[in-house]
């Protein structure tokens, strides 16, 4: 048998286009629709949506320059997400897959979302294994590594967090192009992770902060979230509940939107309580759709 | 000589792009792909050494071609084969397997006659690479 | 076609005197099949003037308790649960005076296990009836109770390729040529130089059994050593069919055995050899460790003409429960007879575990086979390599594909056309695992494969212009009608 290799023939080589219709291409490649989703999903990130947008035309633009051959090179795609918990930032990374994905930077556009606790082993040789079998199923796609600063930790000298750290900065060096890893995390704790590994400041191409959210954007994130579940607030409510934000945003521990979920849980909790508290009552769906003011202030925050 | 066991041995060795191809379409059937390696060929052996377990899950052939490449730096002196497990009801069998690496030079078999009643031999077959123990056969320490 | 009722019940019944069949109970349109019952699919030709109800409940009297005249004796028996009913008849569609009678059979008329009983009493009659001017059986419905009873294929598709450890490809073959006439010295030859040269196996052709020329010793004896040495050269694991069809079952066992002994992994038998002897080979096999091959010999006497006999669906079917591995079962482009969708239809029924009906193919019922084995088709006559992609398309991967004239004829020898078509069907199989247009692309693919592998090149350049086009004379009745595009 003869050493030549027979590689998959290929189509005749056509030579690089001189002109790019730019509508066309980004009507073709259908990030439009992406974008505007994420639009409308998420509310406020306005900062946030706009650095998508940009980094969605930088990478519109870098696909073009391929295919008129004026680059080669595979571009750095990772990405660090800094910002409190609930702002969307898990969210956003899957979005960002999709348009990775639509654009051709990422093959498949599946996102594996993991902690520490799944790239680190309990013992010595235990780590490596574990770290390279989430990499195999996040090949071809983005793998999201939520408050990634916990892989570091320097003061237990049987911690086996660095280990994963070399494999995981091989990988964003070497692989590229089967692989783009979003770390994210609260922002002053990012920091202190990168000052500490600098290999990885070196290989993330984009930052992106997200913001808490403002009172409004969160009472607009409320009544959403209401409006899936079929509820919605009384005129006093909506009243009572902008004072509640005010309250609990000052309080510690605020993940902005999963606070705001788990708020109305326990809204919803003592509206049904209210209710079938009167057993002889005739229920309208009205009724069961209101939340009214009793059922915010009964809430803790409003203790002082 | 030249093992010719697995599906696509009688074309030259295929590239990483053409094992990339293959495995990719492997796991787009939703088989599960694992990597053996063994330094005894005969063609009743079975079980290979499996390096790793089964990969199940997997949507891009790049995770395969990672371990593929750990497997060759370690036993690169000696075959390496890729099968694909498929689980539905009625086949719970392998689906596809092909040789992947080969040892640089293949001795190949002896066939052993022994004669048996009247003009009936019993025929074994038997690789020259097993005269010498498991790990320096091909080359190896 | 399906009218009201016309049994008589009661005392009238059993009258002494000559009733219509469709009178006697035997057409019964208002029945419904039981899960458990077997349904047989006829075509129909009455003879001129016939009534064709008369004719279809006829059928169904015939091929189970009636005869000609009224007898008291039936009055002992509970004659209404062993009498067939004849439920639906529809005309064939453009075949004016052909009808398709849908006959349901009681479990209780069959032997549990036993194909010579089921043909005894499906084909064992009616046949000759002189009412009809045509008769085939054309499919039946076998309910799990039934299947159940069976072993099915001894060895079955998964397991043979777990003994061969070939996957993901069809296996290739070739019948030794000539047919007739080569001593056992040199038949070795031919065995060793295709299966050193590439193919996974050999096969006796049907008539090779025991001759002048070369007696089945001999032959067992050089093949063995052939497929040895072949192994041996290779490192894959290789075997030749070996006829083992002889004149009594005595016989066959004798060479079956010392096949074993030999340590071959498959022996072949003869369609021939009837019923009950491809029963007990298939038993034998199993307790064996051995793969069972059959050659549909003589079928095309009463399979190839639509109008008349048993299509050769039916006797697949029969097959997958008696217990064979492999069956012929038509090429689509080769020499022999098998139209596409109808050949489709045949190996949906060896390799699937539950046939959907599909009139375009000619399957007329759904079929569960109880998870009983599954049947290797065999496509051999008149092939060759340049065919592969329309072979690969037509037959799929689970298929052994024998080229006999297509190997021993190639121009350089018999290693050569052995290579031939094992890098022409690689090739093709990774061009299609790629993602490749390989049934358009076809001949591309074969000449680059044929860059690096002289032999493809010249059985390409020989047999180029190769095909066999011949209207079938058996193609399906139902053909999917074309919907405009919206």
């Amino acid at each position: 048998m003869s050493a030549v290799a027979a590689s998959p023939a290929e189509a005749a080589e056509t030579p690089p286009p001189e002109q790019v219709d730019l509508r066309r291409e980004f009507n073709e490649v259908g990030i439009g629709d992406v974008l505007d989703q994420l639009d409308r999903e998420l509310i406020g990130l306005k900062p946030v949506k706009t650095r998508i947008r940009e980094i969605a035309s930088l990478l519109l633009i870098e696909r073009i320059r391929k295919r008129m051959n004026l680059t080669s090179d595979v571009p750095t795609l990772h990405m660090s997400f800094t910002g409190n918990p609930g702002t969307g930032k898990t969210t956003v990374a899957l979005r960002m897959a999709n348009i990775l994905h639509k654009l051709g930077f990422v093959r498949r556009g599946h996102v594996v979302s993991v902690t520490r606790d799944e790239l680190v082993g309990q013992y010595i040789g235990h780590t490596a294994p574990k770290t390279k079998e989430i990499l195999k199923k996040a090949m071809g796609g983005v793998l999201f590594i939520d408050e990634a600063y916990y892989l570091y930790r320097p003061d237990n000298e049987r911690d086996y967090g660095q280990e994963a750290i070399e494999i995981l900065l091989q990988v964003m060096e070497s692989q590229r192009e089967d692989l783009v890893v979003i770390l994210a995390g609260y922002g002053d704790r990012m920091d202190k992770f990168f000052s500490s590994n600098p290999g990885f400041r070196s290989r993330i191409a984009h930052h992106i902060d997200f913001p808490d959210y403002a009172d409004d954007e969160l009472l607009a994130i409320a009544e959403l979230m209401l409006r899936d579940m079929n509820y919605r607030f009384s005129a006093d409510a909506r009243e009572a509940f902008i004072r509640y934000i005010e309250l609990r945003k000052a309080q510690p521990l605020f993940s902005n939107a999963r606070s705001i979920r788990n708020a109305l849980d326990r809204m919803r909790l003592r509206q049904a309580n209210r209710l079938v508290a009167d057993l002889d009552r005739v229920l309208t769906a009205d009724d069961i759709m209101s939340l009214e003011e009793s059922d915010v202030l009964a809430s803790r925050v409003f203790l002082k | 000589m030249r093992v010719t066991q697995g599906c696509f041995s009688f074309l030259p060795d295929l590239t990483d792009e053409q094992i990339t191809a293959q495995v990719q379409y492997c796991l787009d059937n939703g088989w599960a792909v694992n990597l053996e390696f063994t330094d005894d060929p005969h063609p009743r052996n079975t079980y290979w050494e499996m390096w790793g377990l089964p990969m199940f899950d997997l949507r891009d052939a790049a995770g395969v071609l990672m371990e593929l490449n750990e497997c060759r730096k370690v036993y690169g002196d000696r075959y390496i084969r890729m099968s694909a497990f498929d689980s539905s009801h009625g086949w719970e069998s392998v689906r596809l397997s092909f040789i992947v690496n080969r040892p640089k030079d293949e001795p190949g078999f002896r066939l052993e006659r022994h004669e048996a009643g009247g003009r009936n031999i019993r025929y074994t077959t038997k690789s020259y690479a097993t005269d010498r123990p498991e790990g320096g056969r091909y080359g190896g320490k | 076609m399906n009218d009201q009722s016309m049994t008589v019940r009661g005392k009238d019944r059993y009258k002494s005197g000559v009733m219509e069949y469709k009178k006697m109970g035997y057409w019964e349109p208002d029945y419904t099949p039981k899960d458990t019952d077997i349904i047989a699919l006829f075509r129909v030709t009455p003879q001129d003037g016939v009534d064709p109800i008369e004719a279809c409940a006829a059928v169904a009297g015939e091929s189970s308790t009636a005869t000609w005249t009224v007898v008291w004796t039936d009055r002992l028996t509970a004659a209404e649960k062993y009498r067939a009913k004849c439920y639906r008849v529809d005309p064939v569609p453009n075949s004016p005076g052909s009808y398709f009678a849908y006959i349901a059979y009681d479990l209780d008329l069959f032997e549990p296990g036993s194909i010579a009983n089921l043909t005894a009493s499906i084909i064992g009659n009616v046949f000759g009836f002189k009412p009809l001017k045509a008769l085939r059986l054309e499919d039946m419905r076998l309910p799990i109770a039934y299947v159940k009873t069976f072993q099915g294929p001894a060895t079955g598709i998964v397991v043979e390729r777990e003994r061969l450890d070939k996957f993901g490809r069809p296996l290739l073959g070739a019948t030794v040529k000539p047919k007739l006439g080569l001593s056992g010295r040199n038949y070795g030859r031919v065995v060793y130089e295709a299966l050193k040269g590439g193919l996974d196996f050999c096969k006796d052709d049907e008539n090779i059994n025991s001759q002048p020329f070369m007696h089945w010793r001999d032959r067992f004896l050089y093949c063995m050593e052939a497929v040895n040495r072949a192994q041996a050269a290779t490192g894959e694991v290789k075997g030749t069919y070996l006829n083992v069809t002889a004149a009594t079952m005595e016989d066959m066992y004798e060479r079956a055995e010392l096949a074993r002994e030999l340590g071959s992994v498959i022996i072949m038998i003869d369609l021939v050899i009837g019923y009950t002897a491809i029963q007990s080979m298939a038993k034998w096999a199993r307790r064996n460790d051995m793969i069972l091959h059959l050659h549909r010999a003589g079928h095309s006497t009463y399979t190839r003409q639509r109008i008349h006999g048993v299509s050769f669906r039916v006797i697949a079917k029969w097959m997958r429960l008696a217990g064979v591995d492999h069956i012929h079962a038509g090429t689509v482009v080769g020499k022999l007879e098998g139209d596409p969708a109808t050949t489709r239809g045949y190996y949906d029924i060896c390799r699937q575990d539950f046939n959907p009906m599909k009139l375009e193919h000619g399957v007329f019922f759904d079929q569960n086979w109880a998870s009983l084995n599954q049947m290797m088709p065999v496509a051999s006559g008149g092939i060759h390599a340049g065919q592969m992609h329309q072979l690969l398309d037509h037959l799929g991967e689970d298929v052994v594909l024998q080229f006999g004239g297509g190997t021993i004829g190639h121009p350089k020898g018999i290693q050569a056309g052995a290579t031939a078509n094992r890098v022409a069907l690689e090739a093709m199989i990774l061009a299609r695992n790629e993602g490749r247009d390989y049934v358009h692309e076809g001949p591309e693919i074969l000449a680059k494969a044929a860059q690096t592998c002289t032999p493809l090149r010249d059985a390409l350049e020989v047999w180029k212009d190769i095909t066999f086009n011949y209207e079938s004379t058996d193609s399906p009745d139902f053909v999917p009608t074309a919907t405009p595009a919206m």
